[in-house]
Parts: structure tokens; C-alpha cells; sequence
């Protein structure tokens, strides 16, 4: 019976030494058939058979406890040798990655996308129209005759007599009106090019980019204009930002308001970028003039809207912090990769 | 509008209001200011004497001073010219700030220097409102005997003290192009009395008159002239000429300057003829004179037809509305004159000076049109100042041709209309109590405020609209609470071809693509090299320049010149693309132009790239079609014949759907290439209408097998004209349905490959949907597969 205890002690102790060499031969050396447990068995013979069962259970017992043994030892070697193939895998995690190649949206795009994404939001859609457009839709129908003053206001690309490059996207505006004169309420955005016969400087590009919107049904009140451009702004830019409305003049409507928003920059506390006043003039806006409503065969008693229009590129430059208009159009890659999100 | 704050404080009450306050409150009521500008700025100025004045021993030009200022003797260093014992000047004493910095104590070349002798230019008087010969203009300010030595009350006194502002009007209120205009709004918006002076009817006086006045032109539908046949000439009064000056205008003399004044006062531009000149007193404006003018300015002007030109005997006497001739003006001894005040159509005024390039007051408030019955006032105006003035006596009757468009009307707007626009709750007495700010009569009957409007604001108030805007813009408006329109619910959604745009710019960013924005307008140079133009190009009748003279009917140009750009600036593996519309005569059409140079994709760190090439671009494309709905098999490849000046002949093709050009891509042509100074460059343009109007195939999920596919490769030898996909089509042909795909994965010609032939590699995949495929299910189509390629394209198995 000591030989049993003497076994186990034995091998435990070489098993808690070995190293994985080791381990298999003491395997071979205890459970193999041939084993030193195996061994053991022979001495079954020599007992009495009341003995017998007693003594089986202890040598099972013995195999049991050897091999548990071998096979926790089996596990933490390969563990200790894992650990260190891992180890000798170390990656230095400040070195260059490979990138995948990412191109970039132009600003302008992010700019008319996201007020495209706001507005689908709130029911509108994005409505089109020709650069290339007759004036009656850029002025008269706006309700800027020949010979307004508001012409003026704005040096035009003329093709012919009754053609010009659009002005202004209000020349959407007014094709809607006229489309869907029959099919209110009308609910719209019109992004899109524009051009003025302006020499292109930092602050002044004879192309640019418009976005207008446009709500006329029942009802459509001052305050609706206002909230929805209140939305629209703090989407844009902050979600604290306040607007307030500025009386102005466009001949499309009246009342006509320039709208300002809290700057983005400072809160409202005045900065460089404000001037100092906490405000920054972001769009034009007012209640769609009544003379509009009926030259497109809407009744100006019964239905009122709202228009606005904001530049892209000037919510590009103040979202961005781009100074000189000029980089829009330069397609330098190097700004361009700039705006890669 | 040019407003000096000096002059307005003689009409309105300022005190208690700082100049940011007023700027703010107009602010806010629709008066941008531009500028403001301090006239005469400066502190610890006090009137001092030269009693010393000596040249300083270390320079040419400096003079080393004693000033006294009364309390002490200064040491002072003045480098002006006039510089001169007992000259009374003004000293700015140490600590004293200036719109140019603070005055300091200092030692000059080795003489202590006390203090500044000023000029005028130094304390912030801009050059324009000094006269010719103020000492100021080259030297210091020399003060007359007004001032006392001591004295602090400088520039006040000089009248150089005020403030001006730079206002800029909307095109609905040209009124406010005049002083009494603006201040009766400023008035309004401070919501203090306006004290104008009174000046109706002072022209109702003089004898019968015999003067002849007509238009033969519509464009000249009313005019006054007034006879005067006395008058003194000599200087304005100093507050005349003092507003003048702050408006930017020359002091000449009193005629002169009473009809400049007048304008500014009362919008209305004024003429005064030399009598002398007229001596059978008639007037005849005409609009069809044609030949040279001299005008008041000296230069000769050409007159065209449908210029207004005022004549007198049939001889032009002045350039309608914009200036004065030179024949007939007002000269050091005139002793009677015509007094002008007429209405001419602003567009006519506008063309004239804009082709004349002779933009003065006069034609810039033409031009923005005039209140009707602003003739009258301002001749009654122009009576009353050349009596106070001018000693003026002998006036004639005022003559009229034509009258006044304007009879007294009233707007009637509701109060519920107005909060229903709005979307506020005003109350009747804050809607009555604007209209009697602005000084209109207005009345209430009911739900309705009735206002009458007043001829000064016949031009921009018309329909109760207006009415409204001025309640709002005269009361506070930041409490507007925000409502977001109740309406029926509409649904917001992208188009087709919006939707496209997004999945091109998503695919193309996503391979490493910058979105370009290239302008509209182009060179003729460009237009001639268009590629695949739209049409006819679309010319500007003035462009801005010859680099700016149609819209361009391709993209091509814009890209290889942001690429030029690009490459300049030492960017390599540029990547580009523009959707935009391009225009040709009754045609848009919407592009997508996609260009590449260098490699598609490079990293160092996995040593690896991909070269841009013919089959890099044409991927490219093909998975756009494919991702917008369009895959190939719709589009179909072919050779291209279209354009092979700007494409390689052998590296490019056309796209084709529908029957319609969808597309073309490639390589550029190296001579074209090289007349760019490019190398190789890969560029493809994408009709998008074609797409857009075509229906996208409908999403259907793929029937994956549940029997394994076998796949074997080959390689052949064929002439090297075979296309892959004529091996492709007879690989079909022959194995039939059991080929689910073949792909060629490689080309090689060259060495050990026979002249006339290539070797082509292809892996054939075979799939049956009912079982799985066994080799010998496999072997004898494969078999047939590649004998059907032997034989067909003269071919050896390798």
C-alpha cells in the first residue's frame, strides 16, 4: 500500500517539473501499458479477493489523479508557449497602418446633402430646374419686371433677349409654383448652381450655390418660417444656435427678413469671425409675395408660403472654416482630402 | 446713403443715444450700416503758438519748437513745411490718443519732443473733406483767430467733429436716398420727434413767365424750371458746406452747393443753368440726339439715340439727369439762373450712365427712382435756400410740363390678416401705433386699420403686405414664438436621378475619388475641344472674360485641368470626378466625368499598388452601372469609333445601352495627353440622362446550389486577335448549361510564345442544380469545351 502513496507522490512531484519532453516520457513511464500503474495491476494476484475491489479503486484512483495531473500540466505549458509566440508577435501599434484608399465628397456636396437629408426629414422634396433658364422665370414671374430696380441688385449672365444663366435659384421656385399651381400644398427645397457676372475674388465667385426652399398652403405664417429654419440651423451647426430675423427686401416677398444665426464659433459672446457681435447673417427668407402667388394661378386670399434661400458655399466657409471662396473651385486634393467624412 | 450724425442731430433729438445704439436699432429694423467712419478724433488737443521755431541741427526738414499752450512752453519737433513762428496751431499733448496711436514723450535726434503739432489728416479728417488749400493737405492744421490759446474745443468748432454712417438702402426705399427721408424713418425706428424745416409752397412766387418747356420723350414724363433772375454768388454758410463736405461733396460756391444740397436733403437731383446762356428761355428735353457732349466735367461724352439729353434751340444744354453741360453751367459771375428739378424714367438714366461710365449722385438716385412729388418740394426747397443764400430776387413763375404721378391713396389692412401671416397676437394700438410713428394717418373701423400713405412712400408701400412688414419691422420681433407648418402630411424623397448622384459619389469616394466642382463657364478653346460635345455651345452675349464665355457641353476639359492643377502642385495618384450638367442649345444633359492618373491604390506598407489602366477605369464604370441597377450584359462594350483624337484608338471603348451612348472610357490619347504635358491618363465620361430614364433591374436573390461546383483551369494558345469574349461565348456554347462561369485570368504574349498568337488562361467553373458533379460528368464537356476553342480560334492546348 505505501507504494501506492510513494507512486503518486513521485509522480506529481517529476510532473509539476517537467517540461513538455518530460511530460510526454513520464506518460509513457506511469500510463502505458507497460507503466508503472499498469505495474501494479500485477500485484492484484497477491490479495485476497476481499482486498481486491479496495486496492482496484486505489490504483484507479492513482491513474486518475496522474493523468488529471499531466493533462492540467499539458494545458499550462501550452499556455506559457503560446504566451510567448504571442509575446515574440508584439505589433508596435504607433506604426503607419495600411489605408484604404478614401476619396472625398466636395464640401459643397456634404453641405447640399445634409439640408437635402433635413428636409426629406421633414416632407420636402428636392426640386430641379435649368441653369440655362428663360428670364420670365428668374425675375418677371418672381415678381421682378423689366425695368425693377431689384435687376439691378444683380449683375446677370445674359444668352439672348428672354435667356440668361440663372441668377438666383428662386427660378425653381417659380417653375414649382407654376407645376404644381393645381397639386397643394407644395413643400420644396431647390439646391443648385447660380451665376452673377461678379469678378472672382476671396469673397465673391461669379458661380455659386443656392439652396431655396419653398412652403405654400394654408395657413403658412411667419412663425412657421421661423421654426423651420430654426431646426435647419441648429441641425447645421449647433444645437443651441438661436436665429433672429432682420427686415430686408427681395421683390419675391414681403414681409422680406435676413437671418441671422448665434455664432458658431463664440456662442453669441462676439469673436472674430462675428465681428464682434454674436451674430452671423446667414439667409435670406420672408412670406412669398402675394403678386407671385397669383401670377403662378395660386389665390393669394386663400394660400400663403414662406421661402428662403441660403448660399452653400457661405455655410461651407462658416461650417469649415474656408476663407477664400476660390478653394471650392481650385480642386486642390490636398484641401479636397479634408473632407473625408 | 451717406449719413452724418451731426447733420441728423439737427432734426432728431440724439442725446442719450451712443452711436452703437443707434447703428443697432437701425439695424434691426433694416438699415445695414457699412461703415462708420469718425470724423475728427483726438484726445488732450489744445490750441497752442509757435513762439520758437528753429531748424533741428540733425536733419533737413525738422524744425525744433517752443509752443505755448498756456499753462506751460512745450518742447516740440514738427517736421511740416509751414512750420513757422507764431502760427496758432493745434498741439496734441503727451498721453493725447489719435486715430494713429498715442502721443508719447521722446527725444528726436537728440531733441526732446513734447508733444505733436497736428495737420487735420493726423486727427482722422479724410483728405476728401479738406479744401484745396487747407494747410492741412501738406503740413499742420494753421487756426485762425476764433481760437485762443489754451482753447480745447478744437475740432468741434472747425465743424471736423462727427460721425458719419454709411447706410446701405434696400431697392424698395429709394426714398431714404434723401436726409429728410432718413431722418424721418431714424425718427420712427428711435421712435423720437423729427423737426424738418418748412419749406411748402416757398416757391409759389414770382412774375408770369415766358419760358417754353417740353419732352419729347416719354421718358421724361414731368419737369420743373423756375426762372431767377438775380442772384449773389459767393461762399455757403458754414453749415452748409459742412454737411457737404461729410456727404463727400466739393464745396464750389453757394448756387452750386444749394443744388447739391437739395439733393442730398430731398433726393431729388437739382440742376441750376447759367441764364445768360438761355436767352430765349426755352427747355426741350429729347431722346434722339446723337454726337459728342461736353459735360460740366470737362470730358466729352457720345450721345446715342434714346439718351435724354436736355436741350435749349435745339442745341443739348446738359446729359439728362446725370450732369450738367459745360456750355450752360453755372460760372464765377453768373447773376441768374434756371433752376431744373424733372423726373426722367430710371432705366433710361441707368443704361445712359452705366454706357458712359458716369456714375455721379444725380444718376445713381434716378436710377433708383424717385418719390412722385419730390420735383416740387424741391424746388420749393431750392427757392427758399437761394433767398437765405443767395440774396435771391426776380423769380418767375415755376413752370411745369406734365404732372405728377400720384394721388393720395390708402391701404386697409385687418387685424386678423396681419396676426395670420404673422403668427403673433399684436394688439390694434401697437399696428396704429407704427403707422403713426412713420407720421401716417391711419384709422380704425372694426377689425380694420386703414392708413393713408404718403407720396414718399408711394414707391414701396402698395398692398396690406407692406403694411405688415412695417408693423414687424418697427416692433420687437425676437419673441416670434417657432411653429413648425400644420399641414397635411407630404412625403419627402429623393428622385431617381438624385438617388443616382449618391450612389456614384458613395462607390467613387469609397475607391480613393475626390469630387471635384468645376465652373460652368469656359473658353471657346474648350468648347472646341469638347469630347462628345452636348450640342451647339451656349455663349454669354457679355462675358466677364474670354475664359468665361460659354457653358461648357463636356466635362473632359474641366478635369484635365484640375488634374493640370493638381500635378503643378506636386499631388500624384490623382483621382477625380464631377457629376454636373453641361448645356448645348435647347439641350442639358447631367455627366458624370471620371478621370485617373498614377495608381488606383499604392501602400508601401504592403508593398503593394495597382497601376491605373484601361481595365482599371473600365471596372470602375462597369461597377457603378451594376450598383445604380445597370449591369453588363444591358450595357454592352464595344469598339470605339466615336472619338479617337482624344482617346488611345487601342485603349478605349464606348458604352452602350438601350441603343443610346451611355458612355466612353479609356485611355487618353498620348498625343493629346502630351499637348496637356499629362502622361498617361485614364478618363471616362458617363451619360447619366441614359441611365436615369432607363428602368434599373429589379433585386433578386441568388439561387445558391447545394450540390459543389468544380473548377478547372486552362490555358490556350490563340491568335492574339481573339477577344476573351469570343473564348468566353464558344466556352458557353459548347458546355452548355453545366458552365456556371469562365473567367480569363490571364494574357501573356512575348517570349516563348509564338509571333501572331497569346496564351490566354481560364478558369471554367461547372455546377449541376440537381447533384453533384462527378469527374466523369466533368471531363467529357471540358473536353469538348477546349477542342471547341482549339478549333474554333486555331488553338493549342499549352
Amino acid at each position: 500500500m505505501l507504494d501506492l502513496e510513494k507512486i503518486k507522490e513521485e509522480a506529481l512531484t517529476a510532473i509539476a517539473g517537467a517540461d513538455s519532453k518530460v511530460l510526454e516520457e513520464l506518460r509513457i513511464e506511469y500510463l502505458s501499458k507497460k507503466g508503472k500503474i499498469q505495474g501494479l495491476m500485477a500485484q492484484m494476484r497477491e490479495l485476497s479477493p476481499e482486498e481486491k475491489p479496495l486496492f482496484g479503486q486505489k490504483v484507479n484512483d492513482l491513474k486518475n489523479a496522474v493523468s488529471a495531473a499531466l493533462e492540467e500540466k499539458k494545458e499550462s505549458l501550452e499556455a506559457t508557449l503560446l504566451n510567448a509566440k504571442m509575446e515574440s508577435e508584439k505589433v508596435d501599434i504607433s506604426l503607419d497602418a495600411y489605408t484604404p484608399e478614401i476619396g472625398s465628397l466636395h464640401p459643397l456636396t456634404l453641405v447640399q446633402q445634409e439640408l437635402e437629408d433635413i428636409f426629406i426629414g421633414m416632407g420636402y422634396n428636392v426640386a430641379e430646374g435649368p441653369e440655362v433658364e428663360l428670364d420670365v422665370y428668374n425675375f418677371t414671374k418672381a415678381n421682378t419686371p423689366e425695368g425693377h430696380p431689384a435687376r439691378d441688385m444683380q449683375d446677370t449672365f445674359y444668352v439672348d433677349a428672354n435667356t440668361l444663366l440663372r441668377s438666383q435659384t428662386t427660378a425653381i421656385q417659380m417653375r414649382e409654383l407654376e407645376k404644381n399651381a393645381d397639386k397643394l400644398p407644395i413643400k420644396v427645397i431647390c439646391p443648385g448652381k447660380v451665376y452673377r457676372r461678379d469678378d472672382d475674388d476671396a469673397t465673391h465667385s461669379h458661380q455659386f450655390n443656392q439652396c431655396e426652399g419653398l412652403v405654400v398652403g394654408e395657413n403658412i405664417t411667419v412663425a412657421d418660417l421661423k421654426g423651420t429654419l430654426e431646426l435647419m440651423i441648429r441641425e447645421m451647426f449647433s444645437k443651441d444656435a438661436k436665429i433672429r430675423f432682420r427686415p430686408s427686401y427681395f421683390p419675391f416677398t414681403e414681409p422680406s427678413f435676413e437671418v441671422d444665426m448665434t455664432c458658431h464659433i463664440c456662442g453669441g459672446k462676439g469673436c472674430p469671425t462675428c465681428k464682434g457681435t454674436g451674430w452671423i447673417e446667414i439667409l435670406g427668407s420672408g412670406m412669398v409675395h402675394p403678386n407671385v402667388l397669383d401670377m403662378a394661378n395660386i389665390d393669394s386670399k386663400k394660400y400663403t408660403g414662406f421661402a428662403f434661400g441660403v448660399g452653400l458655399e457661405r455655410v461651407a466657409m462658416l461650417k469649415y472654416g474656408i476663407t477664400d471662396i476660390r478653394d471650392l473651385y481650385a480642386n486642390d486634393v490636398r484641401f479636397l482630402n479634408g473632407f473625408k467624412r | 446713403m451717406i449719413v452724418s450724425l451731426k447733420w441728423l442731430s439737427s432734426f432728431i433729438d440724439l442725446s442719450g443715444l451712443s452711436t452703437e445704439d443707434i447703428i443697432d436699432q437701425m439695424v434691426r429694423c433694416g438699415f445695414e450700416v457699412e461703415s462708420v467712419e469718425k470724423i475728427g478724433e483726438g484726445t488732450n488737443l489744445i490750441v497752442g503758438e509757435v513762439l520758437e521755431c528753429k531748424d533741428h541741427p540733425n536733419s533737413d526738414h525738422l524744425h525744433v519748437t517752443k509752443t505755448d499752450i498756456g499753462s506751460e512752453v512745450l518742447n516740440i519737433v514738427c517736421g511740416a513745411p509751414n512750420c513757422r513762428k507764431g502760427l496758432k496751431v493745434i498741439v496734441a499733448q503727451v498721453g493725447a490718443k489719435l486715430p494713429g496711436g498715442e502721443i508719447k514723450a521722446g527725444v528726436i535726434r537728440g531733441e526732446a519732443s513734447n508733444g505733436m503739432l497736428c495737420s487735420l489728416k493726423e486727427l482722422g479728417v479724410p483728405e476728401n473733406l479738406l479744401s484745396d488749400d487747407s494747410p492741412s493737405q501738406n503740413g499742420i492744421e494753421e487756426l485762425d483767430d476764433r481760437f485762443n490759446v489754451g482753447d480745447t474745443d478744437i475740432l468741434n468748432k472747425l465743424g471736423y467733429e462727427d460721425t458719419i454712417l454709411d447706410v446701405s438702402i434696400y431697392a424698395n426705399r429709394p426714398d431714404c436716398l434723401s436726409m429728410f427721408a432718413m431722418a424721418k424713418e431714424i425718427g420712427a425706428i428711435l421712435n423720437r420727434k423729427v423737426d424738418l424745416p418748412e419749406f411748402d409752397g416757398k416757391a409759389n412766387i414770382g412774375e408770369k413767365s415766358s419760358f417754353r418747356l417740353s419732352s419729347e420723350s416719354k421718358n421724361c414724363p414731368h419737369f420743373l424750371a423756375k426762372v431767377v433772375r438775380n442772384v449773389t454768388i459767393k461762399e455757403s454758410p458754414d453749415w452748409m458746406k459742412e454737411h457737404l463736405r461729410a456727404n463727400g461733396i466739393k464745396c464750389i460756391n453757394n448756387l452750386v452747393d444749394i443744388s447739391n444740397y437739395v439733393m442730398l436733403e430731398t433726393g431729388q437731383p437739382l440742376h441750376f443753368y447759367d441764364l445768360r446762356t438761355n436767352p430765349n428761355l426755352n427747355i426741350t428735353v429729347k431722346d434722339d440726339y446723337e454726337g459728342k457732349y461736353t459735360a460740366l466735367d470737362g470730358i466729352e461724352y457720345s450721345i446715342e439715340k434714346g439718351d435724354l439729353m436736355i436741350t435749349s434751340d435745339d442745341m443739348p444744354i446738359g446729359i439728362a439727369g446725370i450732369m450738367g453741360g459745360d456750355n450752360t453751367k453755372i460760372l464765377d459771375d453768373t447773376t441768374g439762373l434756371i433752376i431744373e428739378a424733372a423726373l426722367f424714367d430710371h432705366a433710361q438714366i441707368r443704361r445712359t450712365s452705366n454706357r458712359l461710365g458716369l456714375q455721379t449722385e444725380a444718376a445713381a438716385r434716378y436710377a433708383k427712382g424717385l418719390e412722385p412729388l419730390s420735383q416740387n418740394k424741391a424746388v420749393d426747397r431750392a427757392v427758399d435756400l437761394l433767398i437765405q443764400c443767395a440774396d435771391a430776387n426776380g423769380f418767375e413763375e415755376t413752370v411745369e410740363y406734365g404732372k405728377p404721378d400720384y394721388e393720395p391713396y390708402e391701404i386697409s389692412e385687418s387685424l386678423s390678416h396681419l396676426n395670420t401671416l404673422i403668427g403673433k397676437e399684436y394688439t390694434m394700438d401697437e399696428a396704429v401705433d407704427v403707422m403713426h410713428r412713420l407720421g401716417f394717418d391711419c384709422r380704425v373701423e372694426g377689425d380694420m386699420f386703414i392708413t393713408s400713405i404718403p407720396s414718399y412712400r408711394a414707391m414701396d408701400l402698395k398692398i396690406p403686405e407692406d403694411i405688415d412688414e412695417e408693423i414687424v419691422r418697427l416692433t420687437d420681433f425676437d419673441d416670434l414664438t417657432s411653429t413648425l407648418p400644420l399641414m397635411p402630411q407630404t412625403v419627402g424623397k429623393l428622385s431617381t436621378a438624385q438617388k443616382n448622384r449618391r450612389v456614384i459619389r458613395n462607390l467613387l469616394t469609397s475607391h480613393g475619388f475626390n469630387e471635384t466642382s468645376n465652373y460652368t463657364l469656359v473658353s471657346d478653346d474648350y468648347i472646341k475641344d469638347a469630347l462628345l460635345p452636348a450640342g451647339e455651345a451656349v455663349a454669354m452675349v457679355s462675358p466677364l472674360s474670354d475664359a468665361r464665355k460659354y457653358c461648357r457641353t463636356s466635362l473632359m476639359n474641366s478635369l484635365l485641368e484640375a488634374l493640370g492643377y493638381n500635378l503643378d502642385h506636386g499631388n500624384s495618384n490623382v483621382k477625380l470626378f464631377e457629376i454636373s450638367k453641361v448645356y448645348a442649345k435647347d439641350i442639358e444633359e447631367e455627366r458624370l466625368g471620371v478621370l485617373m492618373e498614377g495608381n488606383l491604390m499604392e501602400s508601401k506598407v504592403k508593398h503593394l499598388s495597382i497601376v491605373s489602366d484601361f481595365y482599371v477605369i473600365k471596372g470602375i464604370i462597369t461597377e457603378i452601372l451594376s450598383k445604380m441597377g445597370y449591369e453588363m450584359g444591358r450595357v454592352a462594350v464595344k469598339e470605339n469609333s466615336l472619338d479617337t483624337v482624344h482617346f488611345h484608338p487601342y485603349q478605349s471603348a464606348v458604352l452602350m445601352m438601350d441603343n443610346k451612348l451611355l458612355g466612353i472610357f479609356g485611355k487618353i490619347h498620348p498625343v493629346y495627353a502630351k499637348s496637356k504635358k499629362l502622361d498617361d491618363v485614364y478618363y471616362a465620361e458617363v451619360m447619366l440622362d441614359v441611365v436615369n430614364n432607363a428602368k434599373a433591374s429589379k433585386v433578386k436573390a441568388p439561387v445558391i446550389s447545394k450540390y459543389p461546383s468544380v473548377s478547372r483551369d486552362v490555358s490556350v494558345l490563340v491568335r492574339d486577335d481573339v477577344k476573351a469574349s469570343d473564348l468566353i461565348n464558344a466556352i458557353k456554347k459548347a458546355g452548355g448549361n453545366l458552365v456556371k462561369s469562365s473567367k480569363v485570368f490571364d494574357v501573356y504574349q512575348g517570349e516563348h510564345i509564338e509571333e501572331g498568337y497569346k496564351s490566354v488562361s481560364l478558369n471554367i467553373v461547372y455546377e449541376n442544380k440537381e447533384k453533384t458533379l462527378k469527374t466523369e460528368d466533368v471531363n467529357p464537356v471540358h473536353e469538348a469545351v477546349v477542342n471547341a476553342i482549339m478549333n474554333k480560334f486555331d488553338g493549342r492546348q499549352r
